[in-house]
């Protein structure tokens, strides 16, 4: 094996492991509503992974750009007109527009947020969604607090089996697609100078500043990337899948919440993390909630301090540590 | 006609902002002392409005006892979480205490949804009000503002005339050497977390008496964030300088609210909070030592 391919040896159990949850996805029934929950939740993770892993920063406000992504995709169903004429062209006019959004208020929160350190910067971020959904109901931008739906602009676009089949369906299937684009952009930084770059800011941001590191830039490359993805994971799981758009709704900074409950329970930094963290999380709150309605927050909250307390590394850190020196260790960052 | 307006409601901004100044002195202590930023602010306000309600409701008591029982249940609620958590993350990375304290504020609540549910619920104390001609004024909000004045003045001499709270002082300028000098860091370390949590959840108490029926275990975000916005407007480690904040947000928060409600066609309460975000950024950016401080 040359060094080469030995480089993306880490993506393989990643990518298996989506491939797998989607292969009994499709072929177990009644596992499909399962599989899309844990896909979208290792998407979240893997796209959250790329600023809060990497850089050590915690961004309270990261269901924004989750949100922005989802008005993104639903003002191009409803103030498009001629929707038939777009047809299927929609959806990539809609995810365009989801990651310009996304992008814009990385941009605009960034050149605030991220001139600033540790605490300060997560008191900056901590508004962004709520702030923003009041921009939204105050101003009654968008249809202000009544918020949007879609179902007819999408069976008028696409027709109404196709689109029908793309919420059920095509929706949890693009979810895997963006959960292992996240996984390959993870790993691409990570083999490179940003990875190397973030890993001395992570460590000591002075100390990488006197080195020479250009660490507002690399700051700002892992931030715009994390928005980015979670635009388009907003466009696909929220406003394809659930084709309505409430303000409340699309930035309850619950997500943020779980988002970092992933993150940490899986290891923050590490590539195969966030599908573990994901899936564990995934699948635990799906039983919870059939065996205790209700109490999945009640029993998460003691969890992240927990973790944060007796399991910093999180599952891969700890499991990283036990491959050291064995065959699998190259599998395993 | 439209300054009378204007000045009523500064002059009830005034009177809010004496809360909020008080709801925000235990978030700057903790941050000033332990340097730690208690992301679940809001929380310990929610917890302290419920427990008003209990005494009200359960004890037929006139909500200005649910002080004392506040102030005791915050201490208690400091100490343990100081204790079992914040003690371990004191030297860790920001991000460790960070999510804690987020957690901390989830955890409570949850707790109390388990134990009162999640719909609204309030009180009805009637105390009588008094007229100003421009504006009206309800005692129990009057009561509220001269509380938290009374309660600032006292953490101030308290900070300034008693042995602990010299202790204290001298260990948010250098901690090395209060210790050098025989003070009791980690007891400092403990007693503030816990007077934080504990004037937090006085600051409960005093806000129901503004909102009386909009009591509900989620009550508390927007408070986090404006405790956040009036902590950086107050310089973020100084408790009097969040007491000032928080009267100079109330003005300002009740003032643009006017304004914007001379605005045709838009939703003037949410664009307040919309400029309390804003304000949080614009202060980060142009002067993250705060407003207030001469420096």
């Amino acid at each position: 094996m040359n060094k080469r391919t030995h480089k993306y040896l880490p993506l393989f159990p990643v990518l298996a492991a989506y491939i797998v949850m989607f292969i009994i996805g499709d072929n177990v029934a009644g596992m499909w509503q399962l599989v899309g929950m844990l896909a979208f939740y290792c998407a979240l993770g893997q796209a959250f992974n790329i600023f809060l892993g990497m850089t050590g920063y915690v961004d309270f406000g990261y269901v924004a750009f989750l949100g922005v992504g989802t008005y993104g995709m639903a003002l191009a169903l409803t103030r498009i007109k001629n929707l038939e004429a777009f047809g299927l062209g929609i959806i990539p006019i809609g995810l365009l527009l989801a990651l310009v959004m996304g992008i814009l208020l990385s941009l605009a929160v960034g050149a605030v947020a991220l001139r600033l350190r540790g605490a300060y910067f997560a008191i900056a971020t901590i508004g962004v969604n709520e702030g923003f959904r009041y921009l939204i109901e105050g101003a009654k931008i968008w249809n202000g607090a009544e918020g949007m739906i879609f179902t007819a602009q999408m069976n008028e676009a696409f027709g109404r089996d196709t689109a029908s089949a793309i919420m059920t369906y095509w929706s949890d299937i693009f979810v895997l697609v963006i959960a292992a684009l996240a996984a390959l952009v993870t790993l691409v930084y990570m083999r490179s100078k940003i990875g190397y770059a973030l890993t001395a800011l992570r460590e000591d941001e002075d100390a990488a500043k006197v080195m020479g590191v250009n660490v507002t830039k690399y700051k700002i490359i892992a931030f715009i990337t994390s928005a980015g993805f979670a635009a388009i994971l907003g466009a696909v799981s929220w406003a394809l899948k659930t084709p309505y758009v409430f303000p409340p709704e699309v930035f309850e900074i619950h997500y943020t919440v779980e988002a970092i409950i992933i993150v940490l329970l899986g290891g923050a930094g590490t590539l195969l993390g966030p599908v573990m963290g994901g899936l564990v999380y995934g699948i635990s709150k799906y039983y919870l909630s059939i065996i205790l309605p209700g109490f999945q927050l009640l029993i998460f909250a003691p969890v992240i301090i927990i973790i944060i307390l007796l399991f910093p590394e999180g599952i891969v850190g700890m499991l990283k540590a036990r491959l050291k020196g064995t065959s699998l260790e190259s599998f395993v960052i | 006609m439209f300054l009378e307006q204007l000045g009523g409601n500064l002059i009830q901004g005034l009177v809010l902002g004496a809360i909020y100044g008080m709801a925000t002195m235990g978030l700057s202590l903790i941050f000033g002392v332990l340097k730690v930023v208690n992301v679940g602010h809001g929380a310990f306000v929610m917890v302290g409005a419920f427990t008003t309600l209990w005494v009200f409701n359960a004890l037929g008591l006139n909500p200005i006892f649910a002080l004392p029982c506040a102030f005791g249940l915050g201490m208690a609620l400091g100490l343990f979480f100081y204790y079992t958590t914040i003690r371990r993350l004191i030297k860790a990375p920001e991000l460790a205490s960070l999510l804690a304290t987020f957690a901390m504020g989830v955890l409570l609540e949850e707790i109390v949804r388990l134990g009162f549910g999640s719909e609204f619920r309030g009180y009805n104390w009637v105390a009588g009000k008094i007229d100003l001609g421009i504006t009206v004024l309800p005692l129990p909000k009057l009561y509220a503002s001269i509380g938290s004045a009374l309660i600032a003045l006292g953490l101030y001499f308290w900070f300034k005339r008693t042995r602990a709270g010299n202790a204290m002082r001298s260990v948010v300028e250098d901690s090395e050497g209060a210790r050098v000098c025989g003070v009791n860091v980690g007891w400092a370390y403990a007693l503030s977390f816990a007077l934080g949590i504990g004037l937090t959840l006085m600051s409960g108490v005093l806000l129901t008496m503004f909102i009386p029926v909009g009591i509900n275990p989620y009550m508390g975000g927007p408070y986090t964030l404006k405790a956040f916005v009036i902590a950086v407007l107050g310089g973020l480690s100084s408790p009097y300088g969040a007491f000032f904040g928080g009267l100079v947000f109330g003005l300002i928060e009740n003032g643009s609210y006017t304004l914007f409600a001379l605005i045709p066609g838009v939703e003037p309460f949410a664009l307040t909070r919309f400029l309390s975000f804003v304000m949080l950024l614009v202060i980060l950016l142009i002067r993250p030592t705060g407003l207030l401080r001469a420096k």
